[in-house]
């Protein structure tokens, strides 16, 4: 239990892939599978932000004098996750353009009443 | 003269080149130009190739960053040898592409289409030469939204559908990779290859679980992209709504840079004996040999053509995860072998296809019964690529099949020889039908018009030439396996 709440935030991480992922798989809402790619995209930014970051330590921008290295958090997992970000935000933004030209084509976004459509 | 700087010059013209392309007021421009681009790619990847040959592997540090610092390219007789052959392959199908492209998507979209499909090229190149997994995905994401929108480009209500699904599973096979990186991040605090490979043969043993939950999101990550049998449900779906490029350019070459990569996660990153360690390579090699068989027998089910084909594919993926999941180094050459094989042969395949579908207008196999008298010679290069598939000696799929027989053998294995026997039965009994029936065959295509007979010379000119590659990766395979096996194997 201790070790749970000692890494509260890998758990947390993991808890939120879970669900992003359920919701991505299981939901018929395009929109709603869109959410669970964001929440799964998210949940793996903070798993990696959290290798790189220590309690208490501070960011990695110099102000009045470099410190002692000890005092400084790891930058490297930050700039990673920015360029994580960017991509997910290019996914998101391309598969919500989809989801607008398959509401175009079908007149709706769920996808069982799309495979009904198609079995007609 | 800096060879080793051919490699990223190569990706930087392509990626200078797809912004430029959509500032062409011709369109003449635009065909011409992108062929020369890849005429250029190809030759820098022909003479990267040779140095390597002669110079051994190198590693290349890009903006005088070192490792772990900077990303860096590592370039060995493999990479630059999958270099060429993705260079080739491509370059032969926008050659094909200036003839028949502008049939099947709209005029105007022609220059996004060019732009895509060249970032598409660059972003294999560079999953294949990267020396850093965190550059590798970031390459690995700009091929899924690359491809995706080549398929999208159609604009039909099959293609949207389509793509989501491959952009549903696709971003979440990018997730796992991502997920995978992160636990390997946490263990070793490295993300160049050489680094992590360093700190994991030190640290697998007291973090077994961390490395093995790893092997397992990077294998299921790539096997989504890569569509091994139970994960390839977008495939096929993809491969019919697409445009005839499209189709052509996703069989060959952009569902095998992941397997590359996965290879090198597997052999460069965790090292042979972590691999062995962690009993994944049981689980590709079953889920290879029943992608063997399945495949086979829906595309034998099938009634369209391109969807027999798209099935087709999902059989041949299989030879190549059980060429990985045999685990011995004859396997593991069989499986790069197996992925300039499969890439020529399927890319001729899917433009014999998609131009008898143009020519004729029919879908279905049971349509074009009689096209050898129509059109003979497209059915000829057909032909020599159903023999390839179904393993008629000379041509690459013997080569493939009798030499992952032998390395079955070498494993003690003996029960998978009957599953590649089977599989390659199983491949004639579906080619077989379409070439026999399309020469002798009754013809129900006389009472359609052509506009002309055949496809003429210029149109056919790249299918002669991926048709002679075909031959010459059957017939200079010793040569071929003997470049792949230089340097990988010193590695471990």
């Amino acid at each position: 239990m201790n070790l749970l709440i000692d890494n509260y935030l890998y758990v947390g991480a993991i808890i939120l892939f879970g669900i992003g992922f359920m919701i991505l798989l299981l939901s018929n809402n395009l929109i709603k599978k869109n959410i669970g790619l964001n929440i799964m995209d998210t949940s793996i930014f903070l798993l990696f932000l959290a290798t790189g970051y220590i309690r208490g330590k501070a960011a990695p921008i110099i102000i009045g004098g470099v410190m002692d290295p000890r005092g400084y958090v790891n930058p490297v997992p930050a700039g990673l996750m920015l360029t994580g970000i960017v991509v997910a935000v290019s996914t998101t933004a391309f598969m919500l353009a989809l989801t607008i030209k398959l509401y175009e084509k079908y007149g709706t976004i769920e996808i069982d009443e799309i495979q009904k459509l198609r079995g007609e | 003269m800096h060879y080793q700087l051919l490699p990223l010059l190569s990706i930087l013209i392509l990626m200078f080149h797809a912004f430029t392309l959509p500032l062409y007021k011709r369109k003449k421009m635009v065909y011409r130009n992108n062929l020369i681009v890849a005429a250029m790619v190809f030759i820098m990847s022909a003479v990267s190739l040779y140095f390597v040959a002669q110079n051994g592997s190198y590693v290349f540090d890009i903006g005088h960053y070192y490792q772990p610092i900077g990303i860096a390219f590592r370039i060995g007789s493999i990479e630059a040898l999958i270099a060429v052959l993705f260079s080739f392959v491509y370059g032969s199908i926008i050659w094909h592409s200036t003839t028949n492209l502008a049939h099947e998507i709209s005029e105007s979209k022609i220059s996004t289409y060019y732009t895509l499909s060249t970032l598409l090229l660059a972003s294999l190149l560079g999953i294949v030469y990267t020396y850093d997994i965190f550059t590798g995905f970031v390459f690995l994401e700009v091929n899924t939204l690359a491809s995706c929108g080549l398929i999208a480009i159609k604009d039909t209500k099959e293609s949207i559908k389509a793509t989501l699904k491959y952009m549903i599973l696709s971003s979440l096979s990018s997730g796992l990779v991502l997920l995978g990186i992160a636990f390997l991040y946490a263990i070793t605090g490295h993300l160049s290859i050489p680094f992590i490979h360093e700190q994991l043969v030190i640290q697998a043993s007291s973090h077994q679980n961390l490395v093995l939950i790893s092997i397992i999101l990077f294998t299921f990550g790539v096997a989504i992209k890569a569509a091994l049998f139970p994960l390839h449900v977008w495939l096929p779906d993809a491969y019919t709504s697409a445009p005839t490029t499209t189709s052509a350019i996703l069989s060959s070459i952009v569902n095998k840079a992941p397997i590359f990569f996965l290879i090198k996660i597997f052999y460069m990153v965790y090292g042979f004996k972590i691999i062995q360690a962690s009993h994944i390579l049981p689980v590709l090699l079953t889920m290879g040999a029943i992608a063997m068989i399945m495949g086979s027998l829906f595309a034998r089910t099938q009634k369209e053509l391109k969807r027999m084909i798209a099935y087709s594919s999902v059989a041949q993926m299989g030879y190549i995860f059980l060429g990985i999941g045999l685990g011995n180094a004859l396997g593991l050459t069989m499986a790069i072998y197996q992925i300039f094989a499969h890439s020529l042969t399927k890319s001729t395949l899917f433009l014999t296809v998609g131009a008898i579908i143009e020519k004729t207008g029919f879908k279905t196999i049971e349509d074009i019964k009689g096209i050898g008298k129509k059109m003979p010679i497209t059915l000829a290069i057909f032909t020599l690529c159903g023999l390839s598939m179904v393993g008629i000696p000379v041509l690459p799929g013997f080569i493939n099949k009798w030499n992952l027989a032998i390395a079955s053998i070498q494993m003690g294995k003996l029960g998978l020889l009957i599953i590649i026997l089977a599989s390659s039965l199983l491949n004639a009994t579906y080619y077989f039908p379409i070439i026999i029936n399309g020469y002798f065959g009754e013809s129900k295509l006389d009472a359609t018009v052509f506009d002309t007979k055949s496809k003429n010379v210029r149109e056919l000119a790249p299918l002669f030439v991926l048709a002679f590659a075909i031959f010459i990766v059957g017939l200079f395979s010793g040569t071929l396996i003997e470049l792949i096996q230089k340097d990988f194997f010193t590695l471990k």
